[in-house]
């Protein structure tokens, strides 16, 4: 009778021990506080840009007679030079911002991961030439880059993402290739090998869902680093043009009445800060959840 | 002679008879050649280095060079200009050589810059490019100097405090503002900064400290009260990322073997943290604070445009929409070279500091 308490006792915690692993990387990443707290702030913030503007009697480029008014009833986060609604302004400016940040974290995600893997998994002169690019990159200042291009090819939110992507994916390119290379000696590499496995499903199949975790990680934090790219371009008046609004350019057109309504220029600035402290903090956390041997930004 | 030596050293030379030939004269001599050896790893692997990023540079540069070619037609600018004769029309073909497909146009381009000729800059007047930047060069250099200084020592102090403190509620200010240093835009930063110091300051006050914008260097007064600004502000977020990899690497070196072994010979602490572990926990540091200065004498476009500091990235921000390509040009192989020249740096600094390390 006692025995098969005990049993059962020791049954009870085998299965308590046996969790999937995404079960794990929830139960680690819900330990990490201000991670989970930084999710929730992003997600209200993402629903609030695209809610917020439907509920708003006016539009994004609604011109109304009351111009450079400060904060009021009727316009709580007051109107610009010529009238426009800015707390429409300022939401829609979150959405843009959002929405590009989104586009050049996925687009430069692939970019980086395709040829990260590729160079890490074939070595030998695709290798080089990969790496050579990298420092290539690397070698000129990317705002300098960024500017020409943006310059040329930069006025719509897809253009600026093309632009961004092309700019940031070297970074996970290194990350993904340096995983590739320590992957593809593993044991698990040469059975699917010596199975008969062609190399890109090697890559794709076998490779690849092991680098996932960084991978999301870097994912996460291009997101922030692309935000705030996007609204230093658009403050230099390179990025996304009159009258689509973005964060950036918000404070961009903001910046000479600072002084008679501070708050144009410091609630677009906050509102790009707290989005990138909060993708910060979500990728601290993922880090640590994702890979708990990595320590992260906890150690 | 020799026997005297060897009863004056009788441990050493036993020593030495069990591993060596016992003649410690031919030792020490061996011993510098073999250092004389070292040095010319190292020089070897410096002049390698150079020779491998020479093509790095000329391939980046034919990029740049082609993507701001291909950016806009110089001649625009004159097309809207009534008073401009045909001549106008020609020096720009011939400065540019407009006429040359834009390959050739790079070849010329790069074979002047090679002799150090990096072309004449169109939007400034027609002055020699390299005149410019020499003096815009010094203009940025007196924001990231000091700033470099500031950034350098405050890192390591910031970073070191957090480790040894490591969860103490000065670990969480700390830890807390380098998140929020990262997380804030230089735009913003700078905005800011000048609207408190040259509006809202001085409406409180009736004082006004600072210059908002602007170089003075009339007197050293001067040029504290408009550098200040501007130098904060690129200290702000450099100083939150590399204290942050102060603090970790840091705690790397805390948690290894020898720190233990030092603490375990009853070593104070303070002798354990600053001369066993901070010596270590800079090694990683040099890479990046030669990236970091790299780039700030290189110009940062946004702090400069801000503060209207007339530096390497104001100038690069008003070069570009005038197509001033010599300049564009003459700008990112000023910055690319820093950027070679550090890395270089920090790789045999790197040597020095750590013996392990071999360059073969």
């Amino acid at each position: 009778m006692t025995d098969t308490r005990h049993v059962s006792a020791i049954d009870d915690s085998i299965e308590t021990e046996a969790r999937s692993f995404g079960r794990q990387v929830w139960d680690r990443f819900r330990r990490h506080k201000l991670a989970v707290l930084a999710a929730v702030v992003l997600v209200v913030l993402t629903v609030s840009f695209w809610v917020a503007p439907a509920l708003s009697p006016y539009e994004f480029d609604e011109i109304t007679p009351d111009f450079r008014q400060p904060p009021t009833a009727a316009h709580p986060f007051g109107t610009d030079d010529i009238g426009r609604d800015l707390l429409v302004r300022t939401f829609m400016g979150g959405r843009f911002s959002i929405r590009i940040a989104l586009l050049v974290a996925l687009s430069t995600t692939l970019i980086g991961t395709l040829l990260g893997a590729v160079a890490g998994y074939f070595g030998g002169w695709i290798d080089a030439l990969v790496s050579q690019i990298i420092n290539m990159v690397l070698l000129v200042p990317a705002l300098a880059i960024l500017l020409v291009l943006a310059l040329k090819w930069g006025s719509s939110p897809w253009s600026i993402s093309i632009v961004l992507a092309a700019l940031l994916w070297t970074r996970i390119a290194r990350v993904v290739r340096g995983l590739f290379l320590q992957y593809k000696e593993q044991e698990f590499v040469m059975a699917a090998r010596s199975a008969g496995a062609r190399s890109g499903r090697i890559m794709f199949r076998h490779i690849l869902p092991n680098v996932m975790g960084p991978v999301v990680v870097e994912t996460t934090l291009l997101v922030g680093t692309a935000i705030i790219l996007e609204s230093t371009l658009s403050f230099l008046g390179l990025g996304v043009q009159f009258p689509t609004p973005t964060l950036g350019n918000l404070v961009a057109e903001a910046k000479g009445a600072i002084d008679s309504n501070p708050y144009r220029v410091l609630l677009p600035g906050s509102f790009v800060m707290l989005i990138t402290l909060s993708i910060n903090f979500l990728g601290d956390g993922l880090r640590d959840a994702l890979d708990p041997s990595s320590g992260g930004g906890r150690t | 002679m020799p026997p005297a030596l060897s009863t004056a050293r009788p441990m050493l030379s036993t020593a030495r008879a069990k591993r060596g030939t016992g003649d410690w004269r031919l030792e020490t001599r061996l011993k510098w050649l073999g250092g004389w050896v070292h040095m010319t790893g190292v020089f070897a692997y410096a002049v390698r280095r150079i020779f491998t990023t020479i093509p790095l540079l000329v391939a980046a540069t034919f990029v740049v060079f082609v993507l701001v070619s291909i950016s806009g037609d110089p001649l625009a600018r004159l097309a809207t200009c009534t008073t401009c004769s045909d001549a106008a029309y020609d020096r720009l073909i011939d400065l540019y050589e407009l006429d040359k497909p834009i390959p050739l146009r790079y070849v010329g381009w790069i074979t002047d810059a090679a002799t150090g000729d990096l072309g004449t800059s169109t939007s400034l007047g027609e002055k020699p490019v390299a005149g410019i930047v020499a003096e815009r060069l010094w203009n940025t250099a007196l924001l990231a100097v000091p700033s470099f200084l500031l950034i350098a020592f405050l890192a390591v102090v910031l970073g070191v405090f957090s480790a040894i403190k490591q969860y103490s509620i000065g670990d969480y200010l700390v830890t807390g503002a380098s998140f929020v240093g990262i997380a804030m835009p230089t735009f913003f930063f700078g905005l800011l900064l000048q609207a408190f110091w040259g509006v809202w300051w001085q409406d409180w006050t009736g004082w006004k400290p600072f210059y908002v914008t602007g170089k003075h260097v009339a007197s050293f007064g001067d040029y504290l009260a408009s550098a200040t600004l501007p130098i904060i502000t690129l200290t702000i977020v450099l100083l939150a990322t590399e204290s942050r990899f102060q603090r970790a690497a840091m705690l790397e070196v805390i948690g290894s073997d020898y720190i233990r072994t030092a603490r375990a010979k009853g070593l104070s602490e303070r002798r354990v943290i600053f001369k066993h572990a901070l010596r270590n926990a800079l090694i990683p540091l040099v890479t990046l604070w030669a990236l970091d200065f790299a780039g700030l004498l290189g110009g940062s476009v946004i702090t400069e445009t801000i503060f209207a500091w007339p530096g390497l990235g104001q100038l690069l921000v008003s070069a570009l929409p005038n197509l001033d390509l010599d300049l564009v040009m003459g700008l990112v192989m000023v910055a690319a070279l820093l950027t070679i020249s550090f890395n270089l740096l920090a790789d045999l600094l790197y040597g020095v500091l750590d013996p392990r390390i071999r360059y073969d």
